[in-house]
């Protein structure tokens, strides 16, 4: 258990580097870069690992939630499903709030709605989805457990619908938040074509996945079950480890404090799990970025001290350093323009997102369309409306997550292009400024950097709700879109005539009245998918226009950064060469103080790096 | 009614009479001897559903013999049709349209059928006769069941339901259904099994089946059952397809019914333990089968003992017989098969359907017929078809069982207190008068007159109030005349 407390300390050890770096900022007088390690800094106070438990009605996924916690929190019944998410995060005391949905007209960035409820009444908010006439968007409780201690949040997913209808694959819209997820999957029987489906796309959302397989103390054959599900997961290319738990013997174990027991429940290994490939790892990832900060930072207010100890410490150069101050400068200056090559990237980038997106998106819905008319050619809509309804959500759902993966891929390698650009426009201003080059060092963390940026771009907001709030890409369409076609009645037509006709003429009248429903139902179908359809269109455009947003304003902060240092450093310089002989000597020991000063700050970020980050 | 009902039975006779004049010495004739039998044959049952839906175990419970082979795997392969008779046989019906009597041998109780030369392709259906008395008013058609999602072909491709006016080899249809959400997509999927009957709420039921797994093995499980299947039977789109849901814990039924004495024996040993040690040893099946403290039984006897009841079962049975509340392997037997569900499940079979027996079997007959004069036009086909429209249209029976499924079904709508003793009087309780009214079994005469002749006076109301929607006062009328036959038949 050392272990822990050594990340945990590496933690606190980070979180006073970054403050120690927000000191020297405040002092150099560079407010800019104080403010960015600010954000560092909250961005360590808010850490949140996901670990989402998902799968199909029934299969123990709140009773493995409750073993794993050994709490009582997500309530188990026979029958009743889990009907919204629940967060469960660290919390020196326990405690429990519901967040209501936000009414459909309220303010979109309005903050939303919470009420504190006590931990033993879980149970009928999270089930309900409801309180006093309100909508439920998520219940959020805080335990004291170790686990969760680094930044684990456990995310107790509802069972309605199954994963094959649009909640499931809601679900999997919100995955790419996600740092781990746990499929549950009971003995009883090997994984369904749907789950497998499900697998296969969790794990293009998110590759840390494992399958847990629970009951083993009830179905005796479950080895048996666990063999042909490696089979399955082998064929489906999904290399996740198959976990055969048990949470009712976990929940005795822990009752009876008996560890063999403990171990044949199967779950500290899953516990395990959670925390070297989760806790750890992920941990070990935000810290490095931190301390990267720092590094630049501590880089950047040292630059100028540098450039005006060489002007000082060799007059004869001065004027050659000044002009290269100038060049750099002015190199700067270009990379804020709109001229930069990483900004043209970035335009041109955005300009072709958004139709490629929206083609895409055209022809899934027409193939849709085909479907679906072929099935209702084939079928009365009066007997089976009820089935063809949610086969069409799920169809559509499927394929406005397939369209939303399609473009958070496209919006990732635009924000990893725009980046690489920067680095390549300002690694010769870092050189010339003898900026601390984050890519020389960590080639790994930095390019999972990038892509964090565009994690945060895309998700931040959508990461607080498992389903993504409104404004994301999927909550207006899943939400508003899934329950409008439930208008389209589809009877009773006239039934009564026919119900004491004689049997030709029933039989006539009947085909006539199919053909009218069968009409009705094709044009039902065209008017969802048309609404649909425009709200894809346009949420795919807002969360384009987002990611613009918050890339550009990512890289410019950092070359006004580099700019202003560039500046800083030149008027130093510049100073330094109109500095008398006397003055000299004593400016030069100053220097050599503060430079002292910000070398001990690089140091001791260096030291809080794990051994595989330092070259 | 019995009137009606009569009436209806003698007409479809000579429909089949008149059918055997126009079709003698064609090929159809066969098909129509085979009609005129089925209406004096037993009622024949399917019971259908997904596959591993527990279908094969819920016929050897029903049966009460461990007929129907049982197993990891999908067993059932061959629609196969069981029905009472004087001797032990096995007959193949083969594609090509011949029969063959075939060999077969019984592995543990299951009728283990030797096809021999042929594949199962080759096979339509098996029948097997067996000296039964629990088929000596039914019979019963296991199903191979609709594939699992992982065997279909085609990718997200769905299958709807198929209509429910096409005759079908069944009389009436058990569902297995297994516990899923009501949103869930495959929630109906059950009632896709169309091989032998198409739903209907006439003619079905669902069986919430394996519904000692639905509480992982809690003594309690049933009581859950029975909460979900309450919860299912008032679903919508349940109700239209089949008349209630009732839950059966099909293991427990099935070895309960086929007990033996080694077993309770076994048992019996199991709850001599304190109940803290049987608890452990039942903690989990690894730890049951596999634990070293002594109980008296070898390790391969309680593999056994697990295959046959499962948990829940040897929770139960050692739960019993610790408290007392049963002490021979009769007693224990009759215990479990009532907390099984099968008790209730034979009861509404008995109240839903074999009261109704005739006219569900009339039913069939007509829609066959009808199906066979299409496919096979001859001279004097036409005139038998418009009989048969004249009867299916005149029929009282068969216009109640009409009104019944679209009330079901959505078509009528007019206040649920209506609705619901629309069904009650059309029969869906009870064929009895007393069972239509709603009054109970030993309610005297003058009562019955008295109620009689109160909701007849309601319904010819509501059938001429200017208010009532036109389907409402079609069904009203149904209503009235279900109660002037009561009258006829002396029930006033």
């Amino acid at each position: 258990m050392s272990d822990t407390s050594s990340a945990t300390q590496r933690m606190t050890d980070t979180r006073a580097v970054v403050q120690l770096g927000i000191k020297a900022a405040t002092a150099y007088n560079r407010p800019d870069l104080g403010e960015r390690l600010s954000e560092v800094l909250s961005s360590l106070d808010d850490r949140a690992f996901h670990v989402v438990v998902v799968g199909e009605f029934k299969q123990g996924k709140s009773s493995l939630v409750n073993a794993l916690l050994s709490a009582a929190v997500c309530p188990v019944d026979d029958d009743i499903a889990t009907a919204v998410p629940t967060f469960i995060r660290h919390g020196e005391e326990g405690s429990a709030e519901v967040v209501y949905t936000p009414e459909d007209d309220g303010e979109l960035d309005a903050p939303l709605e919470r009420e504190s409820i006590p931990l033993d009444r879980i149970g009928s908010f999270v089930t309900e989805g409801r309180s006093s006439g309100r909508r439920i968007q998520t219940v959020e409780i805080s335990l004291p457990r170790k686990l969760l201690s680094r930044g684990i949040v456990v995310v107790d997913t509802p069972g309605v619908g199954g994963l094959g209808s649009s909640h499931g694959t809601l679900t999997l819209g919100a995955l790419p938040m996600a740092d781990a997820v746990v499929f549950v999957s009971d003995a009883s029987q090997e994984y369904t074509r749907t789950e497998i489906e499900f697998l296969k796309q969790a794990y293009g959302f998110c590759p840390n996945v494992v399958c847990a397989l629970t009951k083993t103390d009830f179905y005796p054959s479950w080895r048996r079950i666990r063999e042909l599900n490696q089979g399955h997961l082998a064929a489906a290319g999904v290399p996740a480890e198959i976990m055969p738990l048990s949470s009712p013997l976990r929940l005795r174990a822990v009752r009876t404090k008996d560890r063999e027991l403990n171990q044949e429940s199967g779950f500290p290994k899953l516990v395990e799990f959670l925390n070297s490939e989760v806790g750890i790892q992920r941990e070990n990832d935000l810290i490095n970025r931190a301390i990267n900060d720092v590094l630049d930072v501590a880089s950047q207010l040292e630059s100028n001290f540098a450039a005006e100890r060489e002007a000082l410490a060799d007059p004869e150069s001065a004027k050659a350093l000044v002009e290269r101050l100038n060049a750099t400068k002015e190199q700067t200056e270009t990379l804020k323009s709109r001229m930069a090559r990483w900004n043209q990237t970035l335009g041109d980038g955005v300009a072709d997102l958004a139709p490629a997106v929206d083609h895409d998106f055209r022809g899934r819905v027409r193939t849709i369309l085909r479907e679906a008319d072929e099935a209702i050619e084939k079928i009365d809509p009066a007997d089976v409306w009820e089935e063809f309804e949610p086969w069409l959500y799920q169809r559509v759902s499927h394929d406005v997550v397939a369209n939303y993966a399609m473009l958070q891929q496209m919006a990732a390698d635009l924000a990893v292009r725009v980046s690489e650009h920067f680095d390549d426009d300002s690694a010769d201003i870092a050189r010339h400024l003898e900026i601390y080059d984050p890519s020389r060092a960590l080639d790994a963390t930095s390019v999972n950097a990038h892509l964090d940026i565009e994690k945060a771009t895309m998700g931040k907001k959508a990461m607080s709700t498992l389903t993504a709030v409104r404004g994301g890409y999927m909550g207006m369409v899943m939400f508003g879109m899934l329950s409008s076609m439930v208008g389209v009645a589809l009877g009773p037509f006239g039934m009564g005539i026919a119900l004491v006709m004689g049997r030709k003429g029933l039989k006539d009248e009947k085909a006539r009245q199919k053909a009218m429903r069968q009409a009705q139902g094709k044009n039902a179908v065209r008017k969802y998918c048309d609404e649909v359809s425009f709200h894809v269109n346009k949420d795919a455009r807002d969360t384009v226009r987002r990611v613009q947003r918050q890339l550009r304003d990512h890289f410019s902060a950092r070359a006004q950064e580099l700019n202003r240092s560039a500046n800083e450093a030149l008027v130093a310089a510049r100073q330094a060469a109109q500095t008398g002989v006397t003055q000299r000597e004593s400016r030069l020991k100053d220097l050599d103080a503060e430079l002292r000063r910000l070398g001990n700050l690089k140091k001791k970020a260096q030291a809080v790096l794990t051994p595989e980050a330092q070259s | 009614m019995s009137n009606h009902l009569s009436t209806l039975i003698s007409d479809v006779r000579e429909l089949l009479d008149s059918a055997s004049e126009v079709y003698a010495g064609t090929p159809t004739a066969a098909q129509v001897d085979v009609l005129r039998e089925r209406l004096h044959a037993p009622l024949r049952v399917a019971i259908a559903g997904k596959v591993k839906a527990g279908k094969s175990t819920l016929l050897n419970a029903l049966v009460g013999e461990q007929l129907a082979p049982t197993d990891e795997g999908e067993c059932t392969r061959i629609v196969t049709w069981y029905q009472d008779g004087t001797t032990y046989r096995v007959v193949a019906d083969l594609r090509n349209g011949e029969s063959r009597q075939l060999p077969f041998d019984r592995v543990d109780g299951a009728v283990q059928v030797e096809l021999g030369d042929l594949s199962t392709d080759d096979v339509d259906r098996l029948e097997v006769t067996w000296p039964s008395s629990a088929l000596r008013d039914l019979s019963l058609i296991d199903t191979p069941g609709i594939g699992s999602l992982t065997s279909d072909a085609e990718e997200r491709a769905m299958s709807f339901l198929a209509s429910d006016e096409e005759p079908t080899a069944a009389d009436a249809v058990l569902y297995l259904m297994k516990h899923l959400h009501a949103t869930d997509i495959g929630f109906l999927e059950a009632f896709h099994d169309d091989e032998v009957s198409k739903p209907n709420p006439v003619n079905a039921i669902a069986v919430l089946s394996r519904a000692d797994e639905i509480a992982t093995g809690r003594l309690d499980a049933m009581a859950s059952a029975r909460k979900i299947a309450a919860r299912y039977s008032s679903e919508p789109k349940v109700r239209r397809m089949v008349q209630t849901v009732v839950p059966v814990a099909g293991l427990l039924a099935e070895s309960a019914a086929t007990l033996t004495e080694a077993e309770f024996q076994g048992l019996a040993l199991i709850g001599k333990l304190p109940s803290r040690d049987a608890e452990s040893l039942l903690l989990t099946t690894d730890r049951f089968v596999n634990s070293t403290s002594d109980v008296g039984l070898t390790s391969m006897e309680r593999e056994q003992l697990l295959k046959r009841f499962g948990v829940f079962g040897i929770r139960l049975a050692s739960t019993l017989l610790r408290q007392g509340t049963v002490s021979t392997a009769s007693e224990l037997s009759r215990e479990m098969i009532a907390r099984s569900g099968l008790d209730d499940l034979r009861e509404i079979l008995g109240s839903l359907f074999a009261e109704r027996r005739d006219l569900l079997k009339a039913r069939s007959a007509l829609l066959a017929l009808g199906n066979l004069i299409e496919d096979h036009p001859a001279p004097g086909s036409e005139q038998l078809d418009a009989d048969i429209e004249r009867v299916v249209a005149s029929a009282h029976p068969l216009n109640e069982l009409r009104i019944l499924s679209a009330v079901r079904s959505g078509w009528i709508q007019a206040k649920d207190e209506h609705l619901r003793e629309l069904e009650r009087l059309l029969g869906t309780d009870g064929q009895s008068p007393r069972a239509r009214l709603g009054l109970p079994p030993d309610a005297d005469d003058d009562t019955v007159r008295s109620e009689l002749l109160a909701t007849l006076a309601r319904w010819q109301r509501r059938a001429e109030n200017p208010m009532t929607r036109h389907e409402m006062a079609v069904a009203s009328r149904v209503a009235v005349r279900t109660c002037e036959g009561m009258f006829a038949a002396g029930a006033g």
